[in-house]
């Protein structure tokens, strides 16, 4: 199966915060776990997403195995096997991984498997309007931001 | 659970117009996306629509009309409620006149066109609406120079974009929303940004033009002193269109180049390159945003800036800033009734004998209401009735607001929550969101388009706002003049067209067939046919003719006694997008997103004080203390403080709602020198202040 990929182009990100209230709308969220946030150091606004990492640490630090890729690449938890223990959180150099107090287990973006199956793009990819998210077939995607965005 | 219905419509959470589809389940909207077929958005949406189920459902939300017994609320009938209001405004008309009732509305909601009905046929020339200092303003001030309001022609695709003091992906969502200026942007056309704060279109623009706030119209006047000086402007447009060259010449002359750097702080050199830029490239589009309009420049300002676009040939142009041509649906204007409003009560409208524009486009500044609730003069308003609007948090000198508000004999208000301007009230009626209602949305902009917003819910005993301004036009002897249903009232609307709502509803949108430089057959709506940049309406007013800039009344260089204690230029009213005015600091995703409001200052000046980054402090002026959370930013002029506006507290449970905590209308001033001398624009963006930090934990806690 080919891989798919979510990217975000950060210079184009003007700190709107509609990808995450998508995100939560998308997952059912309270307040509490952002699985995307953007971080705002006016003029400059900072995504802060899970990359789905090629070689993720998240996966790698889980004591019990409960993070794993699915065959698109997606790389999910478990929540059956989670503990809590956090080593994700710390493990991820990006800050993506969250925390869902009520569960006590680690969350994360899940590129919204339920969507992929559906056909659709992940919910946050829609909104932008900048539309400095992009969703895709891993390999085609990295052509397009080469041309479109890099030359 | 049942199957999901999907619902097209179209958003509200602002003044709306972004397309969106409604999922609906077992009577509930369980969620909302974005419409792709959306001629407006496109398939995206912003926070606040997409946080619209926690707003359409929020346990607070008051779902039945309530009366205030004055040991609290209690809950009662539509009819009791509505025959309550109408008793209590018989009582005031018979006694008063039915100019003594005041009625409101904040920012455009779509039902102005119904508010204005009620008002009109009840026979009250005082409706108070944000129009004194908000796109009216705009409407007013182009009206009267050029016969219609020019607007940024994105998909004309402009050549070079001047963005004057507007954030379109932010915030400013009047006609076309951020994502056409996006898409015109993107094909690498060149963008001039005007804003005294480094944004994000800042740091994308060619040129940055970083301005002492209020000094718009300064600025603008530079522009113009270059174009002219270079002979950059467009010379058979203004020998054929243009009302009073000569003498406009003469006044821009009266702004030298240094002379604008200044009043304006901005290098001559970037305001020569700038003024080029823009004169030189075409088509070029200026997009403007209200601060140009909060000030008392408000009209000059617009008079001004319509002068760049009219001078560089620009207007009605492709690409430019165009009059749309709308679809043949019936005008807000028409359904409003105004010709119906007898005219001796027209004369009676309060402050119209000197705020002759914003008489002229049907509404009055606050000021003169408070004025006349407080004071009985010209003579006393007893009853209000306020839709979707909060004045104690966003309109100027919002003590003097809650004061007169508090002292009426009698308020009702149309709202979703009891804001603390709500909590003021006699009658509390609950209106229905976007989500629950049909209407011809988008009718009162001029981007040439009419949007189907259809109704995807009902919620406990709402009812939108259309509907209660008819059962209690009704209810008040206007039985001939509505219908027996909102959608019959629709049809009348969309007539013209041929269309009936629910044929309209299928087709989600019409535009109206574009047409440019209308003019050159036409010539413009004004008095002389042409574009008056010497005014004939104001001269006839016995007003200056020409535009200028004023200094602001509260300034470094207009009030340096103040210096001493305040040496701070607050730039007030900072728009972020998670929030629209006062409206959605209860929304749980809305506010996780921006938890309490900030108030930006320059590192260097922070280090001054002592000020961290996330402390907070007091910001005061003359006229009050606020506090709210600082937040360094070095994008900033250093003598500049730039703090958020429409801030309350939902989760404080008492009537205040901490209205007075951080509201920064406890800092502005509403006096009538400090006001646009025709429209009564009140300064709600531009003060001198000082700052300190909150030094006990007490303090420094809401």
């Amino acid at each position: 199966m080919k891989k798919v990929s979510l990217m975000f182009f950060k210079k184009d990100c003007m700190g709107c915060h509609a990808c995450e209230v998508a995100c939560k709308q998308e997952h059912g969220l309270g307040i509490g776990p952002r699985l995307v946030r953007v971080i705002e150091k006016a003029p400059d606004y900072l995504p802060v997403h899970c990359h789905h990492c090629t070689k993720a640490p998240c996966i790698a630090s889980c004591p019990t195995e409960a993070i794993f890729r699915n065959e698109l690449g997606v790389v999910l938890i478990d929540e059956e096997r989670c503990i809590g223990c956090k080593s994700c959180m710390e493990a991820c150099p990006f800050g993506a991984m969250q925390f869902d107090d009520e569960k006590e287990i680690a969350m994360k973006c899940d590129l919204c498997v339920g969507r992929l199956a559906n056909d659709e793009a992940p919910a946050c990819s829609l909104v932008c309007p900048t539309q400095c998210i992009f969703y895709g077939d891993t390999r085609k995607l990295l052509e397009k931001l080469d041309k479109d965005l890099f030359q | 659970m049942g199957e999901v219905k999907k619902v097209r419509t179209v958003c509200r959470n602002c003044h709306g117009g972004c397309g969106v589809i409604a999922h609906v389940r077992d009577g509930k909207v369980v969620k909302v996306e974005g419409d792709p077929e959306s001629p407006i958005s496109h398939g995206t949406l912003c926070s606040k629509g997409l946080a619209v189920t926690q707003l359409a459902y929020h346990p607070d939300r008051i779902l039945y009309p309530m009366k205030n017994t004055g040991k609290g609320w209690e809950r009662i009938t539509w009819d009791e409620a509505l025959d309550t209001v109408a008793q209590k405004f018989r009582a005031v008309m018979n006694e008063y006149g039915p100019e003594s009732i005041v009625i409101g509305q904040g920012t455009g909601r779509d039902y102005e066109s119904h508010l204005y009905r009620f008002a009109n046929l009840l026979g009250t020339p005082n409706v108070l609406t944000a129009g004194h200092m908000c796109y009216v303003s705009r409407i007013g001030a182009t009206l009267i120079t050029c016969g219609n309001l020019p607007i940024s022609d994105w998909n004309g695709d402009p050549r070079c974009i001047l963005m004057w003091a507007c954030n379109p992906q932010w915030t400013n969502p009047d006609e076309h929303k951020g994502v056409d200026f996006w898409r015109a942007y993107k094909k690498g056309n060149k963008l001039i940004v005007i804003d005294p704060r480094k944004g994000f279109l800042a740091k994308k623009a060619d040129l940055w033009l970083q301005l002492r706030p209020g000094t718009d119209a300064a600025l603008a006047m530079g522009f113009l002193n270059v174009i002219i000086e270079e002979e950059l402007y467009d010379e058979e447009f203004v020998d054929k269109h243009v009302n009073g060259w000569d003498a406009f010449v003469d006044r821009v002359r009266n702004y030298p180049i240094d002379k604008v750097e200044e009043i304006t702080w901005v290098k001559q050199d970037l305001i020569r390159k700038a003024a080029r830029m823009y004169a030189t490239i075409k088509p070029a589009c200026l997009n403007w945003g209200v601060p140009t309009e909060q000030t008392l420049n408000c009209t000059d300002c617009t008079r001004i800036l319509t002068g760049l676009m009219a001078i560089t040939g620009n207007l009605d142009a492709p690409g430019g800033n165009a009059f749309f041509v709308p679809p043949q649906v019936r005008t807000v204007s028409e359904f409003s009734r105004h010709r119906d409003l007898p005219k001796e009560q027209v004369k009676k409208r309060l402050g119209g004998d000197v705020y002759k524009l914003a008489s002229r486009v049907a509404l009055i500044t606050p000021k003169v209401a408070w004025d006349a609730i407080l004071t009985e003069k010209p003579y006393p308003l007893k009853a209000g009735l306020l839709c979707g609007t909060n004045p104690v948090s966003t309109r100027a000198n919002a003590a003097e607001a809650y004061a007169a508000l508090n002292k009426l004999d009698f308020l009702a208000v149309i709202d979703f929550f009891l804001t603390p301007t709500a909590e003021l009230a006699d009658i509390f009626l609950p209106a229905g969101t976007w989500l629950e209602q049909n209407h011809v949305a988008d009718n009162w902009k001029r981007h040439g388009y009419v949007l189907a917003r259809q109704k995807a819910v009902e919620i406990g005993e709402c009812r939108q706002d259309h509907e209660i301004f008819m059962e209690l036009g009704k209810k008040m002897g206007q039985e001939k003049e509505w219908w027996d249903t909102v959608e019959d009232a629709l049809d009348y609307l969309l007539e013209p067209t041929g269309l009936t709502w629910e044929q309209f509803k299928e087709k989600g949108y019409l535009k109206g067939e574009q047409v440019y430089y209308k003019y050159k057959e036409k010539g413009f709506s004004t008095p002389t046919g042409k574009v008056e940049l010497y005014s004939s309406v104001l001269e006839k007013w016995g007003r200056d003719p020409l535009p200028k800039y004023t200094e602001m009344p509260e300034s470094p260089v207009s009030r340096p006694d103040l210096l001493a204690d305040y040496p701070y230029i607050l730039n007030a009213g900072l728009r972020t997008p998670t929030f629209f005015h006062s409206a959605n600091r209860m929304i749980p995703w809305l506010r996780e997103i921006r938890p309490d409001p900030i108030v930006e200052i320059h590192p260097e000046t922070a280090k001054k004080h002592g000020i961290v980054d996330g402390q907070w402090i007091f910001i005061t002026s003359p006229r009050g203390r606020v506090k709210e959370r600082a937040k360094l930013n070095d994008g900033i002029d250093p003598r500049v403080v730039v703090a958020e506006h429409g801030w309350w507290y939902p989760e404080i449970k008492d009537p205040g709602h901490g209205w007075d905590i951080s509201n920064i209308n406890l800092l502005t001033d509403n006096s009538h020198e400090s006001m646009d001398p025709v429209m009564g624009a009140t300064n709600l963006r531009v003060l001198l202040c000082n700052i300190a930090p909150c030094e006990d934990e007490q303090e420094g806690s809401r």
